[in-house]
């Protein structure tokens, strides 16, 4: 077995890579090769519909998630003891927290030395003495601990700031358990349920007094950039939590407010995953743009809480574990039970020289966590690098320490790998068949619960090729089964359970309150991107079957229909850009690109459901984009070339794996959503897209042509917009202009006529509050939408041509009803989707010219 | 003792060029009662009416007000308007211990402190460099020459403070606050606050804990006394702990010991943990006009403002 994170430990020194399943009931249960290189397809494939990133807004796209299906096992009686001792590991952080911002009585160099907390740059005076109600500084915290060459755990360091992965190991064992689903039933395994439970009474716990029975509480984001963007949403959605940036709060008298689509609303609560230096620009770091000026006010007034509480990052300093096991008998009165890695702190002058002198044995650390300077692996180093180092070290000794190396095979264990090898050989694991020792870490979750902290039953564990286990370099992650003696009942939470079902008394939950205007305008525009790429897709779909079926026939009428229809795409468009080329305004990949980019920034709002279909689509996108290379040549559309349908080979069927996605998102809307505020923003982005789209294309009526031609021509834009079958069944005949006229614009039963778009728009602009800006405008426009259509008569209309063939008063309706619609989505976006003005810092006093002392 | 009463009007006024619909602000300019000095009356006025404001003692012990406007509004006035009674007496350099700085670097990381001397976590922070002051080579350099072996803390005060005087021209308008200690060194020229800075970073550099005072000096001073430089606006000083005395100020813009012609408003490791006012103001405009006028007169003068 080489699994080093999981309790069956190899026996005597051999190590065999193979996973030990000796721990299931039935050995037949256990699974073959075959099985597990399936799960780990199936993983990947679940973790792409899922959405699951690691990293976004990459030029490159979005970074998957990497999951080994083969997941870490550790049996009962050890992880009893570890959660004893990770328990005890909060515990102690907790006092050390309260005493850094209060008394500072351990601040002694007895006990802790006090630059080890007042030379860390996680220290944060503007919060000094505040405390949270509860009696709990620290809500939530995270262990990363390692196995030491003896096997037993060591922590390496602990995550105080806002800890992240909750969201990645929830999903983790949701794919786990999906394609190992045979083991996963038939094994016992404690599950993640209760943690996220206690997390959600902890953050109720934490309310200010006087905060209603049902504190408000929101995820304050980094936002979609953010590496973990995934893992805040995905957290959010657990908990059912609004996932809220910085803009979308604001404090007036002296609270934390959040903006709505209806106004301003209360928050008690905030579970952050800013960085607490960014959280307010005002009494925090100046200049920041994401953070909330005046939070600090009001979380002295204890108006807000904010989990976990601004500052909490001195506790990540890696110095605090040499200190550790002597504050634990001073604080506790106990032993530490968890030991940390050997770390020297270099603020005290022995280590300085301890820590100096072994440079190439040691991992140096800055103190201070997500610097630029990551771990530095001594023995990586050149002479001069480590004479460099040392004095950079000397020079501010209190910033560094030296670590041992645990877990990875470090210089000092000779000959015993010492962390975990996937067990998986390579072809289909992750890894080199022969399964080295790799670096690998669990990351442990604990949360402040009903006068102690309770403890994940699981958590993270990542395996990495090098010695730094990071998700930002690639490391794969690792589901963790505790087991357990006792069968478990209780389901998993995968959607936001209420929490009479997590076994609270059945309260009367507040309805679901205001989005934010950022939340709408996402919804809007994510009904807008999902409209106008299923618009472009069906219209270029006729276009590429008229192109198949008439290049070569440019005098036939379909030739002359194919140059009606190429006509608004440009001069000699290339197909496979407007189909595949991300960049490019107007395109389908480009229309999906953006779809994705609204979606994953409204990620809490959507079913997970909705993340497959997109996954699906880009796919298609990307398989058909990778067979395009290299055969760019024969690509632009000339009808005199008599080349085969080179042009045009792969994208109907691609175009078809695009519409079959859009199709399951719209579906997922329309039958997946409730019908609230959201909902609607999103109806109305797609209506106004569609109505839009509409009337551009009917523009191809507007000349009259040879009947022949005219008919292909109509045809297409039926079938462009999904009307073809319905005209045929009614009219039985060749299609008439007066005819497709009445049944695009008029027919109110017609769900792709305008008419019905327009009813649509209308239904979701009265449901759509207003938050001050006048709608007018906006309603104005939209009536003489409505009355230029009325006034539009189609058989006149289409009667109407003068001399030189053209409908003069069709093309002037159409003009018209677009430019108002044009105008009507101009006018949606100022009354709903207000901007915040940016924000900016005073110019410094000290900057004044005039007087400057 | 009888002190000197003063009258205080410290007046901030930013002018800009575009709405700005929402302003939140914190002031440090409401002086702090300490040992010689008396804050008898005290207000700090904004216009527009902030809908919001608080007060509280920050965690260096200053006292600091928050407030938040949230009227459009194209100009911004703060004023602090205080009456303080000053009973500091003229200290002499000759009457401090004679103490050598290397003893009491010493003392401050052996932690071989008193019960009388201040809070060991508070002299460690004080040896720290922070926002605005670097230990970098340059200050090392340029302050070598005053820390000759076994020299008494009191003269290496006396002697920075003179040399600061002496070597750098001070110069309204010359430096930013972004201005570095290396930058004030290579250009020979700056303002109270980038001389506070320099002497603060050549003492921390030895390990001798230092704080930055901010505050005032006496803008109209009675016949027969200088007008000092530094009168017209905020004013900046060093504080440095001589065991035995405690904290020393010394003004090395005027190079002396602060006298009863200062007004203190606060300290802490430099400028940014006492700006008098900063603030975060939402606007869809760029640029402004910032003016600052500060009066401190005896009580009873004609008013400036």
């Amino acid at each position: 077995m080489t699994d080093l994170l999981s309790s069956p430990r190899p026996a005597g020194d051999v190590l065999e890579h193979a996973a030990d399943w000796s721990w299931l009931p039935d050995p037949a249960d256990v699974p073959s090769a075959p099985t597990l290189a399936h799960a780990r397809d199936e993983a990947e494939r679940l973790l792409a519909d899922h959405g699951v990133t690691y990293g976004a807004d990459r030029p490159d796209g979005d970074h998957p998630w990497h999951l080994d299906p083969l997941p870490v096992t550790i049996d009962e009686p050890e992880w009893a003891r570890l959660d004893a001792a990770l328990v005890q590991r909060a515990e102690l952080l907790d006092a050390i927290l309260k005493d850094a911002y209060g008394p500072r009585r351990l601040l002694t160099d007895r006990l802790l030395p006090p630059t080890v907390v007042l030379g860390h740059r996680g220290f944060e005076r503007a919060v000094d003495g505040l405390r949270l109600p509860g009696g709990r500084e620290l809500v939530l915290t995270a262990t990363d601990i390692v196995r030491d060459g003896s096997g037993a755990w060591c922590a390496v360091a602990d995550r105080t700031q806002a800890p992240s992965g909750i969201g990645y190991a929830m999903e983790d064992r949701r794919v786990v358990a999906q394609v190992l689903s045979g083991i996963y039933r038939q094994a016992s395994i404690q599950r993640l349920g209760p943690f996220f439970r206690s997390l959600r009474l902890a953050l109720r716990a934490v309310a200010p007094e006087g905060s209603e029975e049902h504190p408000r509480i929101v995820l304050l984001t980094s936002g979609p950039s953010s590496e973990t963007a995934f893992d805040q949403a995905y957290l959010a959605s657990m908990l059912g939590l609004p996932l809220v940036e910085g803009t979308d709060l604001l404090v007036r008298e002296g609270r934390v407010w959040m903006r709505g689509v209806e106004g301003l609303e209360p928050v008690d609560v905030i579970l952050r995953r800013v960085d607490a230096e960014w959280c307010d620009p005002l009494d925090l770091r100046q200049g920041s743009r994401i953070g909330v000026p005046g939070l600090v006010r009001a979380v002295r007034a204890g108006t807000v809480s904010v989990v976990n509480p601004l500052g909490s990052s001195v506790l990540e300093n890696p110095a605090l574990l040499t200190y550790l096991p002597r504050l634990a008998r001073v604080v506790l009165d106990q032993d530490l039970a968890l030991a940390s890695a050997p770390t020297w702190w270099c603020g005290e002058e022995r280590s300085l020289k301890h820590v100096v002198s072994r440079l190439e044995e040691l991992v140096i650390l800055p103190t201070v966590h997500g610097t630029e300077v990551g771990s530095i692996l001594g023995w990586t180093l050149s002479r001069r690098e480590r004479e460099r180092l040392a004095a950079r070290i000397s020079a501010e000794p209190w910033l560094w320490v030296g670590q041992e190396p645990v877990g990875p095979a470090g210089p000092t264990v000779d000959g015993t790998p010492v962390g975990v090898g996937s067990d998986l050989p390579s072809s289909e694991g992750i890894g080199p068949a022969d399964l080295g020792p790799r670096a690998a870490v669990l990351r442990t979750y604990a949360v402040a619960h009903d006068g102690s902290y309770t403890v994940m039953a699981g958590g993270l564990a990542r395996v990495a090729e090098g010695h730094v286990v990071s998700s930002a370099l690639g490391a794969a992650a690792k589901d963790v089964w505790v087991l357990s003696s006792q069968a478990e009942t209780t389901l998993e939470p995968w959607v936001p359970s209420d929490e009479s079902a997590a076994g609270e008394a059945g309260q009367p939950r507040r309805p679901a309150t205001g989005i934010s205007p950022r939340t709408a305008e996402n919804l809007y525009w994510m009904g807008r991107y999902a409209e106008r790429a299923e618009d472009t897709s069906r219209s270029l779909r006729v276009v590429i079957d008229r192109w198949d079926d008439f290049h070569r026939l440019p005098a036939s009428a379909g030739g002359h229909a194919l140059q009606v229809l190429l006509e608004p795409l440009g001069d000699s468009p290339s197909l496979r850009d407007l189909v595949l080329d991300r960049h490019s305004v107007g395109t389908v990949a480009r229309s999906i690109r953006m779809l994705g980019s609204s979606a994953a920034a409204v990620r809490d709002q959507l079913s997970t459901d909705t993340f497959g279909p997109l996954a699906r689509i880009e796919r298609a996108l990307r398989d058909e984009r990778s067979k395009t290379r290299g055969r760019t040549q024969a690509d632009s559309l000339d009808l005199d070339t008599s080349h085969s349908n080179a042009a045009t080979a792969g994208l109907r069927p691609a175009l078809d794996r695009v519409l079959e996605g859009l199709l399951a998102i719209a579906g997922i809307a329309s039958e997946g959503l409730v019908r609230d505020v959201g909902w609607h923003f999103l109806d109305a982005g797609r209506r106004i897209e569609r109505a839009q789209n509409l009337i551009v294309s009917l523009s191809a009526l507007v000349q009259r042509r040879a009947a022949d031609v005219d008919a292909l021509v109509l045809e297409s834009v039926l079938l462009s917009h999904e009307s073809a079958i319905t005209y045929r069944r009614r009219h039985q005949a060749a299609p008439t202009v007066a005819d497709v006229l009445e049944l695009l614009l008029h027919d109110r039963t017609n769900p792709r006529s305008l008419a019905f778009q327009l009813d649509r728009l209308r239904e979701a602009l009265t449901v759509i509050p207003l938050a001050g800006g006048s709608p007018d405008q906006r309603d104005h426009l939209l009536a003489d939408v409505v009355d230029l259509l009325d006034e539009l008569d189609a058989a006149t209309f289409a009667a109407a041509v003068t001399d030189d063939g053209r409908r003069t008063r069709l093309a002037e309706a159409l003009e018209s009803m677009l430019w108002r619609l044009r105008s009507t989505a101009d006018e949606i976006e100022r009354v709903h989707f207000v901007k915040v003005a940016p924000s900016r810092s005073l110019e410094d006093p000290w900057d004044a010219r005039a007087g400057a002392a | 003792m009888t002190g000197r009463r003063y009258d205080l009007v410290h007046r901030t006024t930013y002018v800009y060029a575009d709405v700005v619909t929402d302003s939140y602000g914190r002031t440090t300019m409401t002086p702090r009662d300490v040992p010689g000095q008396t804050c008898i009356d005290t207000v700090v006025e904004i216009s527009p009416a902030p809908a919001d404001t608080a007060a509280h003692v920050d965690y260096f012990g200053n006292r600091t007000t928050y407030f938040g406007v949230t009227t459009p509004h194209t100009t911004l006035v703060v004023t602090a308007r205080s009456t303080i009674e000053v009973t500091r007496p003229t200290p002499s350099a000759e009457s401090l211990p004679r103490v050598g700085w290397q003893e009491v670097a010493r003392r401050v990381a052996a932690g071989d402190v008193d019960r009388l001397d201040p809070d060991l976590a508070d002299l460690r922070e004080a040896v720290l460099p922070s926002a605005h002051v670097t230990l970098v080579d340059e200050v090392r350099e340029w302050a070598a020459p005053t820390f000759a072996e076994d020299k008494p803390l009191a003269d290496v005060l006396v002697e920075l403070a003179h040399r600061i005087r002496t070597e750098l021209a001070y110069r309204s308008g010359s430096t930013t606050v972004h201005t570095t200690q290396a930058q004030l060194l290579a250009q020979k020229a700056g303002v109270c606050q980038d001389f506070a800075h320099l002497m603060i970073a050549a003492l921390r550099l030895h390990g001798l804990p230092t704080r930055y005072s901010s505050g005032y000096i006496e803008t109209r001073p009675a016949p027969g006394r200088e007008k000092l430089r530094g009168a017209d606006a905020s004013h900046a000083w060093v504080s440095a702990w001589i065991p035995g005395a405690g904290w020393i100020e010394v003004d090395p813009t005027n190079d002396q010991l602060v006298n009863d012609q200062y007004v203190l408003l606060g300290w802490g490791r430099d400028y940014d943990d006492v700006p008098p006012l900063r603030g975060v103001i939402f606007t869809e405009g760029s640029g402004s006009q910032l003016k600052v006028a500060v009066d401190l007169a005896p009580a009873g003068s004609p008013r400036f403002a």
